[in-house]
Order: structure tokens, then C-alpha cells, then sequence
């Protein structure tokens, strides 16, 4: 039995704050069918508080709990011979791979990364399910850890399947 | 090496005969409309005339279609008018398939599909349809130069593996292939109209041997019959599709496995013939699958784990059930070692057990739950409460070999994992073929202190699952398949 270190970094301070904006927006729809809802037919009423207050708690929940969460179990670190993430909330899931069976290696910044100067790297091997993924990084450490990838990888060697 | 050709060639002119029958039948609802509207205008042209766009666009077809084989790339272009060129390069070639359906062989032709490492289904597969059949030998060697195959297949060459048995036929009757091609037929009479008909007809007949011999005994022979009907369907299929299964290894010049590689070939179908045959430097496992009856009868059937061929369905077949023994045997010596398989796998433990015990009992609970509510209304059936009992027990035997069933092992370079009850699979991987480790955990797992451990491949379904590993072993387990994980910083640190 070996003990298994977990890894260093955590992702960028802002993490929490896109992750809980990102819920925000994902929320605008439900909520504005509801109101809508209450405009067309405002009875029952008991129905619409419970509705609401149920939709509440789960906004609570998904901006307030889930993105401090998130920041809490978020770990990556690369190694010369591996890149090593742990992710999730509920769920959580821990996904090293070697670099020396490195595909390619991606950046990509949406538009809220870009407004708060994220990145995500996804580092890619020949296995559909091995792709390890640093999300939430800050912009500079992003560039990087990609720069480094890269350097240690020397890609394209074989084709490491 | 084989000859270089480097223009580019049409398939087999013998295609003009089978491009216009597909394209009919491909396009038989427009046809029937055309009837309908010809007859219904009483001009007999609109008929002809689809006929005959639906014939031209299947000459064409072959017109339009070209493939070029040269040193570093295979291509083809097809299309009339939205052009279509896929190019393959020829290191990146995993396998070879050919399929040649009843009016093919008639026709002596064969279809060829390459298979790579990239997943491609449907229009971008690359596949030659149809070549001469005696063109594939060569045409198979040539694609495949680089494992080099023997090019003189006229005459089969190789180590013989595995042969279809006529005892592989018991196993036949477990499938659902009997029952699927009688509501296949069913389906048919009803399309063509004639089903309505047949219906009245089997209605009357069965009513009229009620009436002689009394309901029970005419239902049961009606069940008996269709049972016998399925089964009988199902072992004749069986027997078209598998009889004279042959599996060899085949290397270049007869030279030992240890030194070359070679190729896997396996060829089968009386009627439909179908051939693959596998890269065997691709080769990084296989997985031995005992659905439930089929297990019952001591059969199990192999699928291939390899790169560039996919994990599921029958690209990846090297063995359709049969006996336990042959697919032990095969497996065994597809890994060139028994030792990996011989020793018992190592258990998950208790909390591995406890969790499907409380996955198979959770539906009896709510059901019971909701049987003891509706109590309290008015009391349920008694039949009910033992058709309850009944499921219960079938949820606990389940939860028995489910958990009987789990197990994995590491060592001599492989990582076997079993799991699974109706359909209990043992995944034997090749540790240098799996390129990262996934170790998940929800939120009950981590209560319970296990963890479902998920190895990455580039082959086959690409990953592999030990379920519900206890939580502290799971490292110890990617680090015991995997050097670069017990080498790694994070290891004992």
C-alpha cells in the first residue's frame, strides 16, 4: 500500500467568483419563465411560493455552496512526468497521466475566462478517457504550464498509444 | 513491399450489377410512390422515369468512385455531387476488415474496410466497395505491409487458434436473435399489407382449436410453437453466421510469434463472409463476457481490446459464446502467459460487498414501503406481496454474485478486473497500453471508503473500471500496473 500525495496548486482566486457568476447566468432562464409564470396565471398562490423558495435554495446552493466547494477540492500539478489533477464537488475525481504519451495540449478561454483572465488547459492523450484538465487558471500560469507541457513532451515523438 | 500503385483505380466494373439493385431497394418508397402517382394519373411514364434516374444514380455511382493506394497514403473519392476524398495514411492502418453479403459473393466481390486509430463510423470510414475477391489476399498484405502479412493467402498459413464446434450451437438459443427476426417478419407482412390478412387467418384458426381442444391446451401450443419457432431460428442463424469460424495467427515467413508479431485473422459466415484481421502489435487485451444463461450453460464469449479497432459490437468479436474452456484457452494464449489468469482475483472487501447489497435491495424497499402505505387504504392483493418476495429474492441472488463477482488483480504486466452479474465481464488490460489513471469517488463512496478506479487506454472501449476499490488500495493499484505512477513525485511523498 503506497500513500499517494495530493497535488499542490490550487486553481486561480478568482475561480470561485466565474464559477459562481457562470451558475448566476445559467439561472436567468428558470427564474424569468417563472415570474413570467406568476404574471400569466397568479393563482394558486401557495404554489408559487413554494416554487420560488424552492428555486431559492437551489440558487443558494449552486452560486453560494458549490463554487467554494469546488475551490476547495480543485488541485493540479505537473510534474516531469505527469500531469496530476484532482476535481468535483459531490462527486470527486482525482486523473494523472504521463506526459511522455501527451498528444496535444489546448488552451481555451471563453468569454467569461476572458473577462476575468482565466484559462482552462487540457492536456490530450490517444485515450478519449484520459484527458486530464486544469481549469480556472490565471492567465500568466496558464501560458506556463503550457509552455513547460510542451517543453518536457516533445511531441509528436511517437504515437504514444 | 508490395507493388506500388499510384494512380488512380475504379472498384470492380462487376459493382455496375449491384449499385443499381441497392440503389433500388434503398429507394423503394419513391418507387411506390411513383407507382401509386402513375397509376393514379394513368401515365405510365412516372414510374419509368424514376426507375430510371434511381438505375442512373447507381451506374454512377461507380463512375464516380476512385482509390489510390501509393507508399505513404490510401485514398478514395467518392461522390457525384457532393465529392467526398478520405486519405488514410498507411502507418496509421490498425486492421483490415472485408464483408461480402450474398449478391457480392455471387458477384465474386468483396467489400474492404480499413480500420485506424481514429473512430470514424459511417461516410467517413474507409471502405472499397466492392474489389475482386481475389484481389483481397493481395490488397490485404499491401494495406497491412507494415505488420507484415504473408502475401500468399490463396492458401491459409498460420497457427489455427480457435474452430467453430457444432456444441457452440447450444449457446445460440440464449440470444434474442430468433425472437428479433420473427418480429422482423411480423414487421414485413404488416408493411406489405399482408398482415391483416394473417391475422384473421391465425385468429380463426386459433379460436377453432379452442373450441376442439379446450384454451389451455391451444395457448400453450401456441406458446410452444413460437418458442420452438425462435429457437429454431435462432440456432440456424447461428450456424449461417459462425460455421467454419477459423481464428489464426499468421507471421511473416512462418517466423516465431516472439520475434514477429504477426496478425490475428479470423474469418467466418457461411453465407455472408466476413474476414478481420488485427495488427497484433495493437494488441493490448481482450475482455471475456459471460452474459448470465450463457454462463449457466459454462459459455462466455472474447472481444478484442486493441487500438484502432472499436471496443463494442462485432468489429472487435474474436470468439461468439461458446465454451468457457476455448475462450479461457484463447485468452490465455493471446496473452502468452496462464499465470496471469490462474490465480484468484483479489476481493473489494466488505464495503464493496455492503454497496451492492444495499443497490439491489433498494427497489424491493420502496416497494415494500408503498405495498405497506397502500395497507393502510385498503389491503393489497396477496399475489402482490408474493410477487414482491419473488423480486426480493432475485434482487438478493443478484446482489450475491454481483458481489461474488468483483475482483481485480495486477501483476506479470497485466490488470484483470471483473465485474458484473447479467453481464459479468473480466477486462484483461495490458499495463503498457493504459496512458492515465482516473481514481472517482462520490459522495457515498467516500463514506463507504471505496473508490471506483478507471484505467485509461487508447484501445477498445478505451476505458476500463475496477469498481469500488477500497479507497487506500486504489494508488496502489495504478502504481503496481503503471511504473511512471510509482515513480512519480506524488508517490510516497
Amino acid at each position: 500500500m503506497i500513500a499517494f500525495a495530493e497535488p499542490a496548486n490550487p486553481p486561480s482566486r478568482r475561480a470561485p467568483l466565474l464559477w459562481a457568476v457562470s451558475a448566476l447566468l445559467s439561472w436567468i432562464l428558470p427564474v424569468a419563465a417563472q415570474i413570467w409564470w406568476v404574471l400569466v396565471h397568479p393563482r394558486p398562490g401557495w404554489l408559487h411560493v413554494t416554487v420560488a423558495a424552492v428555486t431559492v435554495a437551489l440558487m443558494a446552493v449552486h452560486i453560494g455552496v458549490v463554487p467554494l466547494w469546488r475551490y476547495r477540492v480543485h488541485r493540479w500539478e505537473i510534474s516531469d512526468q505527469a500531469a496530476f489533477t484532482r476535481t468535483g464537488w459531490l462527486v470527486q475525481q482525482h486523473r494523472i497521466a504521463p506526459i511522455s504519451r501527451v498528444q496535444t495540449v489546448d488552451t481555451y478561454r471563453g468569454p467569461l475566462d476572458r473577462l476575468f483572465n482565466l484559462a482552462n488547459v487540457t492536456v490530450m492523450t490517444a485515450s478519449s478517457a484520459g484527458a486530464v484538465r486544469i481549469v480556472a487558471l490565471d492567465s500568466d500560469v496558464a501560458e506556463h504550464v503550457v509552455a513547460q507541457l510542451t517543453d518536457i513532451a516533445a511531441l509528436g515523438a511517437s504515437d504514444a498509444t | 513491399m508490395s507493388r506500388h500503385v499510384s494512380e488512380w483505380q475504379r472498384l470492380s466494373p462487376r459493382m455496375l450489377a449491384v449499385h443499381p439493385v441497392h440503389e433500388v431497394v434503398r429507394q423503394l418508397p419513391v418507387l411506390v410512390g411513383s407507382l401509386v402517382l402513375g397509376s393514379a394519373t394513368g401515365n405510365g411514364a412516372w414510374p419509368l422515369a424514376a426507375l430510371g434516374v434511381t438505375v442512373g444514380v447507381g451506374l454512377s455511382r461507380w463512375f464516380f468512385t476512385t482509390y489510390r493506394i501509393d507508399d505513404e497514403n490510401v485514398a478514395l473519392r467518392t461522390g457525384m455531387l457532393r465529392r467526398r476524398s478520405i486519405s488514410v495514411p498507411r502507418n496509421r492502418i490498425r486492421s483490415v476488415q472485408t464483408d461480402s453479403r450474398l449478391l457480392h459473393r455471387v458477384l465474386g466481390l468483396t467489400v474492404l474496410k480499413v480500420g485506424t486509430g481514429h473512430e470514424s463510423r459511417g461516410r467517413s470510414a474507409f471502405a472499397l466497395d466492392a474489389v475482386p475477391a481475389a484481389q483481397v489476399p493481395r490488397l490485404r498484405a499491401a494495406l497491412l505491409a507494415e505488420s507484415a502479412v504473408p502475401e500468399t493467402t490463396d492458401r491459409p498459413t498460420g497457427r489455427v487458434l480457435a474452430a467453430w464446434h457444432p456444441s457452440w450451437l447450444w449457446y445460440a438459443p440464449l440470444s434474442f436473435s430468433g425472437l428479433l427476426m420473427i418480429g422482423a417478419a411480423v414487421g414485413v407482412a404488416y408493411q406489405s399489407g399482408l398482415g391483416v390478412t394473417i391475422q384473421q387467418r391465425v385468429a380463426q384458426a386459433g379460436t377453432e382449436a379452442a373450441h376442439r381442444t379446450g384454451v389451455v391446451v391451444a395457448v400453450s401450443v401456441g406458446v410452444f410453437g413460437f418458442l420452438a419457432l425462435s429457437v429454431l431460428l435462432a440456432v440456424l442463424w447461428s450456424w449461417l453466421t459462425y460455421g467454419n469460424l477459423v481464428l489464426r495467427r499468421q507471421t511473416e515467413r512462418g517466423l516465431p510469434e516472439r520475434l514477429c508479431h504477426g496478425v490475428l485473422h479470423l474469418r467466418y459466415g457461411l453465407v455472408r463472409v466476413r474476414e478481420f484481421t488485427f495488427d497484433m502489435r495493437r494488441f493490448r487485451g481482450a475482455t471475456l463476457r459471460e452474459p448470465l444463461l450463457v454462463r449457466a450453460l459454462r459459455g462466455a464469449r472474447l472481444d478484442a481490446v486493441m487500438t484502432g479497432v472499436h471496443g463494442e459490437g462485432e468489429s472487435s468479436v474474436l470468439l461468439p459464446p461458446c465454451p468457457a474452456r476455448t475462450c479461457r484457452t484463447l485468452l490465455a494464449d493471446l496473452i502468452d502467459d496462464m499465470a496471469v489468469l490462474k490465480p484468484p482475483l483479489r476481493s473489494h472487501g466488505a464495503a464493496a460487498t455492503r454497496r451492492r447489497w444495499t443497490r439491489a435491495l433498494a427497489v424491493p424497499a420502496v416497494s415494500a414501503g408503498v405495498l405497506a402505505s397502500a395497507n393502510l387504504v385498503a389491503a393489497p392483493p396477496v399475489w402482490a406481496w408474493a410477487g414482491w418476495a419473488a423480486v426480493t429474492a432475485a434482487c438478493a441472488l443478484l446482489a450475491v454474485d454481483r458481489a461474488r463477482s468483483l475482483g481485480h488483480r495486477v501483476g506479470d504486466g497485466w490488470l484483470v478486473a471483473r465485474a458484473g452479474s447479467l453481464e459479468r465481464r473480466l477486462d484483461c488490460i495490458a499495463c503498457a497500453g493504459i496512458i492515465g489513471w482516473t481514481v472517482r469517488q462520490s459522495l457515498l463512496q467516500r463514506r463507504a471508503g471505496v473508490a471506483t478506479l478507471i484505467a485509461a487506454t487508447a484501445a477498445g472501449r478505451k476505458r476500463y473500471h475496477v469498481i469500488d476499490v477500497p479507497a487506500d488500495l486504489a494508488w496502489s493499484v495504478a502504481a503496481a500496473a503503471s511504473p511512471w505512477v510509482a515513480d512519480s513525485v506524488w508517490a510516497g511523498r
